[in-house]
């Protein structure tokens, strides 16, 4: 079941569509940045933007950090959100389930999925990422890290790994609510809009100073924290409560996918 | 399993995880019979322990002062979140960490190295006889030493043990017996074994929510690796030197003014002595600073506090509170400098500092 699914998102046009698309911005921004040779000042603009000047080689993050807050996710509730629902809109979901696999393995399988939709795309986004940033920006032989301390390539090229693990983690809230939603409606638009409500809910939260008791269990809450990676040494208290967090949503919502589409009477 | 069975065990799940964060929270302390007096004199006593550390600060208190001073504003009114490598009061490094940078300082035998990711800048700069509060001020135990670090023994009392950084931390308690004050209390709260206070909490006159807030959520008693506070300018960096820090030392450098010994009836701060335009007064947390300031570093000041609201403005010029903390500036013109007085202390000591002042003969430029 979850090879079939693996299968079934990889042969998708739309896969390779979205893919494509995610990588179009930041691929922009390596070409702008290097006609110009303008970074952003201190402060402002995404992660690792302002470094990408003096070497090439750490653009992958710098275009992770700009499709995270917003493309990412919303390819992710996208994909997510069609999952069931995009089933039940073409009138496949009960031909789907004829065959003699238990509902909550088709729920694993679909999710299995999206993680893996997921993964392809932040590995493609990186790897175009570093060729475009090694060609267009140059490189150099050694990076500093955020706390100022020197990064072998070596170095660079492991925390980078993990920053698109964590990354790739990092989304696991969004499409386990977007595979809640898309078990609840036939309409795979309304899941993923549903799913991008909730993350903008988050991310507004975020800011208020007033929703602080709220903002741990905020589901954007440690999106950022892959730039802990690289500072000296690692500063893992984030990455290991986001990863704890995306754990809990998934749980939860996981769950919630589980008691209502093992139960629910499938018409279409 | 049926349909309610299936919400049933997903309700359950919901409130197991729900429950964890509470109940870990109100998991109680170890008190101790520990008196105030021992306590305030095992912080005092904490300066040479060695740790590392991550604390966040939150400040509320909203600085009506200008572009020279975006750095106080941020360091009093935000989040900061800070990491902490304690190797002793000459040996240390703290990094104020952002969303997508950091900025540094390691600091060693009297020098600072200051480390800006974003601007991808390092600077070496020796330690000015005055300068600006800087985010490593605000680390508990730097803020928690330094606030108790006057106190009498008769202004402490104990409060209940709380659960801080995983560790049971003693409270204790400073009311400052000084009337001049807009301190109310200053609450801290210390880990027993090595008297460094791990969360202190300080409130103006009449307040509910503290001013400043500081408290670390992880720390390791212990020497830290030597190496976490030794920098190495990274690769196209280049490592720059300073002699002026920040405005203040700036403001000591170049305003030609010679401060009284004794300011509104506090008496000048000790080791300060030698410094011409620039004056602290006060004990404990009953602080006083004034220093003379050139036009182009008052009028955009002064523009600033005019407009704030709830600014008083009269013949000594016009003053603003934010929270516990006061400011006055004096009249002045393109010529003649001002003086810029603040501190927590009330507004009435602010006026007779700023009579004394405006009495000291300056030269005009």
């Amino acid at each position: 079941m979850i090879r079939t699914e693996l299968v079934k998102t990889l042969r998708r046009p739309r896969t390779w569509v979205t893919i494509l698309l995610l990588n179009a911005l930041p691929t922009l921004v390596a070409v702008l940045l290097a006609l110009t040779d303008l970074g952003p000042r201190p402060g402002s603009g995404p992660a690792f933007l302002s470094a990408v000047l003096a070497d090439g080689t750490l653009f992958p993050l710098a275009a992770l950090a700009i499709i995270l807050p917003l493309f990412l996710p919303v390819a992710v509730a996208v994909v997510a959100g069609d999952s069931v629902a995009g089933e039940a809109q073409q009138g496949t979901l009960r031909y789907l389930l004829v065959r003699p696999v238990s509902r909550t393995r088709l729920l694993v399988a679909k999710l299995v999925a999206v993680i893996a939709f997921v993964l392809l795309a932040v590995v493609v986004v990186a790897a175009v990422a570093y060729v475009v940033g090694s060609v267009l920006l140059g490189d150099q032989a050694l990076a500093a890290s955020v706390s100022g301390t020197v990064l072998t390539p070596a170095q660079v090229a492991v925390r980078t790994l993990l920053a698109i693990g964590y990354i790739t983690l990092s989304m696991l809230g969004v499409a386990a609510i977007a595979l809640l939603l898309s078990t609840m409606t036939d309409s795979p638009l309304a899941a993923a809009l549903g799913a991008l409500a909730f993350l903008i809910a988050s991310s507004l939260l975020l800011t208020l100073d007033a929703a602080q008791t709220l903002q741990p269990y905020l589901p954007t809450r440690y999106w950022l924290a892959f730039v802990d990676l690289f500072r000296d040494p690692i500063f893992w208290r984030d990455i290991v409560r986001g990863i704890g967090l995306q754990a809990v949503y998934v749980v939860v919502f996981l769950g919630a996918a589980w008691a209502n589409f093992t139960t629910k009477d499938i018409t279409s | 399993m049926k349909g309610w069975q299936r919400w049933l065990v997903v309700a359950l799940g919901v409130l197991l995880l729900g429950s964890i964060p509470p109940v870990l929270a109100a998991l109680p302390a170890t008190e101790s019979d520990v008196t105030a007096s021992e306590l305030l004199a095992s912080v005092r006593s904490s300066d040479e322990v060695a740790f590392t550390g991550y604390a966040e600060t939150v400040g509320g208190l909203v600085l009506p002062v200008t572009q020279d001073f975006t750095d106080l504003v941020d360091l009093f009114g935000e989040r900061s979140r800070l990491r902490a490598w304690w190797a002793g009061p000459d040996d240390w490094r703290v990094d104020e960490l952002t969303a997508t940078g950091e900025t540094g300082v390691f600091h060693r035998s009297g020098a600072s190295v200051l480390w800006n990711y974003e601007d991808s800048s390092a600077t070496l700069a020796a330690d000015p006889v005055v300068r600006l509060p800087r985010a490593a001020d605000l680390l508990p135990s730097a803020l928690g030493q330094r606030l108790l670090s006057e106190a009498g023994a008769e202004e402490v009392s104990r409060l209940p043990a709380e659960r801080i950084a995983g560790r049971d931390a003693l409270g204790l308690r400073l009311v400052p017996s000084d009337e001049r004050t807009t301190i109310d209390r200053v609450d801290v709260w210390v880990d027993p074994s090595t008297g460094v206070p791990l969360k202190v909490e300080v409130y103006g006159a009449d307040a509910t929510v503290a001013a400043v807030r500081s408290r670390f959520l992880e720390f390791t008693p212990g020497a830290p690796d030597p190496e976490a506070t030794w920098f190495v300018t990274p690769p196209g960096v280049d490592l720059s030197f300073t002699e002026v820090i920040d405005v203040a030392e700036a403001a000591n450098q170049f305003a030609p003014a010679v401060t009284p010994d004794e300011l509104a009836g506090l008496a000048r701060r000790s080791g300060l002595v030698s410094i011409g335009s620039l004056g602290q007064y006060g004990r404990g947390v009953t602080l006083l600073t004034a220093a003379a300031v050139w036009d182009d570093l008052s009028r955009p000041l002064r523009d600033q506090l005019e407009g704030t609201p709830g600014a008083v403005i009269d013949e000594n010029g016009v003053y603003v509170s934010a929270g516990p903390i006061g400011l006055l500036l004096t009249p002045g013109s393109r010529e003649r400098s001002s003086w810029l007085i603040a501190g927590t202390v009330d507004a009435a000591t602010l006026a007779a500092a700023a009579a004394e002042v405006r009495q000291i003969p300056v030269p005009d430029r």
